[in-house]
């Protein structure tokens, strides 16, 4: 491994030396430092506990810390959820080719970094005749998708009813909404990694260092709950695009997939397009021994 | 910037046609027989994408067939499948194999029309979903109630669909496999690269 | 007379023989060592450290989790020594509750480093943060372990306290507290064990198993260490210990040995028989799975530690021999270590829940903050021991406070 010096990048790259020394202390000094400048972003209170007048204060003061930070207008909603719904999801394996599209819109919608590269979705591919995960290949590359003798699963954030990460998290950061969508207060995160331990589908992931996230792909309509852009050490995942449903839209991964295969929309609706498939096609949900009661259904259409 | 003009001036065409399809379509199944299933409603405008269509839904003129075929002139047809496709040029074929042939969809008798509903009820190429249906039960209705194919817009609200013909083209209808977008980042580890994930 | 137990107490931990500063010079660049790295973590966030969003849990919780097992010991000689007034161990109690609060400090401060955000510490404070109980684990753990921190200090102090003012303790008082504390040790570490228990994303762990193991392994890694140190006290200080103490606290490793070694057997018959999908960790530990085989060599090294300890120690010859007894703590501590930090933490990740093996291996920033916690925890150890042991030896006593 190269020494670069002074290159923040080294994981290994520790100089025992007098400029190290400063760093470390002044680093050390910094990290109080800030939090103690940055006192508002310090005290700031639980978002479950925040007066309407203090979440208002709150998002302007993020819009305002995202416009010194990259330089554009950010809006920084906070969307109640939206009354008499439950979000439900849907996935036609039937039809899904594989082709990662909806990976890569929502890495756009959402703005989720790229280096290091963090990706809510996972397309699984399998072998025909198995459905076992550890023979499963996430990281297939074919000159043309759908493959022979092959079928893709895409996973994400299944939104369980009883969601494990939820009761894992000591200090309660990450919640279920009235709504179902389950969350993440960003602000709020100590980082601990528990909840990502206790998510039995991969669905959560650790911002290890500060994202990276190419200026003219920023997406700078955004929610406080959902995907504004995230700062390092804190957990993230997929918000089944809170920014975008609880305004009435589909999610980005939903519009992206070109052969229509992932369908979404309010189980309490029985007119809704996720109550038609659950009444008439055959569903079924991942590890669903763990009853963590996804809202996140698999069907064939055929 | 004139690049962009046109490239805006032909995008708006192609919405205005396909505005114009999706409207007739929603009248227009107000007409329709068979399904007690309430039919979707599609409003064009707020919340609509556009989203690039593979295929043209409608062909290029409705009527090329008057060039060669009614009253003025009146060819001795040798209504064969070879006979036919080897006339016709541009078609190449690949829908059913030897089950499905030009003729079970296209009128013989009135070109600008596709075969008709079994009462009689002529099947415009604007209504060409009518038609698959006919074979395609499962699909036309999997699509009706917004199953079968891509949907964008709201999902408490209005929404922008797609006609048949908007995906699948009618002589080709399968859909070829496309390039997949890139694999991701393999985390690091001890024996992998240092990508950091 | 409080001011004459400072200033004592000071000059105390300032004065000694020359391998007492060698010894405190040594910890001190240890500790200095795991400032630096961690600063250098601060500085960049955890990409620093091996950990990926695969294994995203390493050094810093596996000796997390050794830690509590080795707090939870001291417990082990308290119940002969009070419950059953086994009077040879009753002198060694006051070293293992000074052992119980170092382990506990280098427990939180491995908890701390592990944080992704420890500025925003303040959230884990119950109603002024939002600790998330009863539902979460974690927040449990971290209340029973600082209330047996504050628990043994207590017990411990007022010992201390007693003695150096030459008096006998009051049981009546204290009793209830030390009584208390049994239990409260058994649930530091179940409770540590349920945090990983409670997962059901995590089948190795998911295990009910996994709390019997802890206590057991614990009750062998704690006791083992106390050995060790209480022959060292006994070298260097005018610190009595019975060698039927020693022998005793050996035997009762000797059976929270042979639990853990059945316990252990019993989890891979289970898995070996059953022959399940579910076999892949430990498959994944013991012989290596798909090609990957990081940990394979240290798991049969802890394991034959284990064993060959347990041996030395079941056999009264070799149990009652200081060579082979020393040889006998030191390769328990050791496999322990392995098998309850990294051969616990890690195999809980692989294979991932969508069914991917990464593997992990530490950093050397990270192993320097685990030599720096470890430096600071054993500073401690040594500046506690340097005002316990006057006092219990009767040098340091209300009466006589000037230093030999």
């Amino acid at each position: 491994m190269s020494e670069r010096k002074g290159d923040s990048r080294d994981r290994e790259g520790l100089h025992l030396n007098r400029r190290s020394f400063l760093t470390g202390t002044v680093g050390m000094a910094g990290m109080l430092a800030v939090s103690a400048c940055d006192w508002q972003a310090f005290v700031q209170q639980h978002f479950t506990r925040m007066s309407p007048e203090q979440i208002k204060d709150t998002l302007q003061r993020l819009e305002a810390d995202y416009k010194a930070k990259y330089g554009k207008n950010f809006v920084v909603g906070a969307e109640g959820p939206i009354e008499g719904t439950l979000y439900g999801y849907a996935l036609d394996i039937q039809r899904c080719i594989g082709c990662r599209k909806c990976v890569h819109a929502c890495v756009e919608e959402n703005n989720l970094t790229r280096d290091p590269e963090i990706q809510y979705i996972r397309v699984l591919r399998f072998e025909n005749g198995t459905m076992d995960l550890e023979e499963s290949d996430i990281y297939y590359d074919a000159d043309r998708v759908p493959q022979e003798g092959y079928y893709y699963i895409p996973v994400q954030c299944q939104h369980c009813e009883n969601s494990r990460c939820e009761q894992a998290c000591p200090i309660g950061a990450t919640w279920k909404e009235p709504d179902g969508i389950v969350v993440v207060d960003y602000n709020w995160c100590i980082g601990c990694r528990y909840c990502l331990a206790a998510c039995p589908y991969m669905a959560r992931w650790f911002n290890w260092t500060d994202p990276v996230i190419p200026e003219d792909k920023l997406n700078t309509d955004t929610h406080y709950l959902g995907n504004r852009p995230r700062m390092r050490n804190v957990m993230e995942k997929c918000t089944f695009c809170i920014h975008r449903v609880r305004k009435g839209l589909y999610p980005a991964c939903v519009e992206a997939c070109p052969v229509g295969a992932r369908k979404f929309g309010n189980l309490l609706d029985p007119n809704s397009e996720i109550s038609w498939i659950l009444k008439n096609k055959r569903v079924f949900r991942l590890k669903e021994d763990l009853n963590t009661q996804p809202k996140f259904y698999y069907f064939f259409s055929t | 910037m004139t690049e962009n003009k046109r490239t805006g001036r032909n995008a708006l065409f192609l919405a205005v046609v396909v505005t114009g399809a999706v409207a007739f379509f929603a009248w227009a199944g107000g007409l329709g027989a068979e399904s007690a299933e309430p039919v979707p409603k599609a409003l064009p405008g707020e919340g609509a994408e556009e989203f690039p269509a593979p295929f043209e839904p409608l062909p290029k003129t409705i009527t090329p067939c008057r060039a060669c075929h009614g009253p003025e002139k009146d060819f001795k047809i040798n209504w064969t499948r070879e006979e036919v496709l080897r006339v016709h040029t541009n078609i190449q074929l690949h829908h059913g194999g030897v089950r499905v042939w030009c003729l079970d969809c296209h009128s013989a008798k009135e070109r600008e029309y596709l075969v008709p509903l079994s009462d009689g009820t002529p099947i415009t190429f604007e209504h060409s979903y009518e038609l698959c249906g006919k074979c395609h039960g499962t699909k036309y209705r999997d699509w009706r109630n917004g199953i079968h194919g891509k949907r964008i817009g709201y999902w408490n609200g209005p929404k922008t669909y797609h006609l048949c013909t908007h995906c699948h083209n009618p002589h080709r209808p399968l859909f070829r496999p496309i390039k997949p977008m890139p694999p991701p980042e393999k985390p690091r580890t001890p024996k992998t690269s240092d990508a950091r994930h | 007379m409080r001011s004459g137990f400072v200033s004592g107490a000071i000059e105390r931990l300032l004065k000694g023989p020359p391998l007492y500063y060698a010894w405190l010079a040594f910890l001190s660049v240890l500790v200095s060592v795991g400032v630096l790295a961690y600063a250098w973590q601060l500085k960049n966030g955890l990409v620093v450290t091996g950990m990926t969003s695969y294994v995203s849990w390493g050094l810093y919780i596996g000796n997390f989790t050794f830690l509590v097992g080795v707090a939870a010991a001291a417990v082990l000689l308290i119940i002969p020594a009070y419950l059953y007034d086994f009077g040879p161990i009753k002198e060694v109690v006051i070293v293992a509750e000074a052992l119980a609060v170092s382990a506990i400090l280098m427990v939180l401060m491995f908890v701390t480093a592990d944080l992704g955000r420890p500025d925003r510490f303040w959230h884990l404070i119950p109603f002024l943060g939002m600790l998330n109980i009863p539902r979460s684990m974690l927040s449990w753990d971290l209340v029973v372990v600082n209330g047996y921190l504050v628990l043994s200090l207590t017990i411990a102090g007022y010992l201390l306290y007693k003695a150096y003012q030459r008096q006998e303790p009051n049981m009546s008082l204290i009793l209830p507290f030390i009584l208390l504390s049994i239990p409260w040790a058994v649930s530091i570490h179940t409770v540590t064990a349920f945090l990983y228990n409670g997962l059901p994303a995590r089948p190795f762990w998911n295990a009910s198993i996994l709390a019997p193991r802890f206590l057991a392994s614990a009750f062998c890694s704690g006791p083992a260490l106390i050995i060790l140190i209480y022959q060292i006290v006994r070298r260097y200080t005018k610190f009595h210990v019975t060698n039927e103490a020693l022998f005793k606290i050996a035997e009762l490793i000797c059976y929270a040995m042979a639990i853990n070694l059945f316990l252990l057997g019993a989890e891979l018959f289970k898995e070996i028989y059953s022959d399940t999908l579910h076999l892949a960790p430990l498959k994944y530990l013991y012989s290596g799975l798909h090609g990957k085989d990081a940990l394979v060599p240290w798991m049969w090294t802890a394991l034959v530690f284990n064993v060959i300890a347990f041996l030395l120690f079941l056999v009264p010859t070799s149990r009652k021999n200081f060579k082979t007894l020393n040889l006998g703590c030191l390769l328990m501590i050791v496999g322990i270590w392995i098998e309850k930090g990294l051969g616990l933490v890690v195999p809980g990740f692989i294979p991932a829940p969508l069914g991917e093996v990464w593997e992990y291996a530490p950093t050397i920033t990270e192993i320097l903050v685990m030599v720096g916690i470890w430096g600071v925890g054993i500073l401690v150890f040594t500046l506690l021991l340097k005002i316990i042991i006057p006092i219990e030896t009767g040098e340091f006593t209300v009466d006589n406070q000037v230093t030999a």
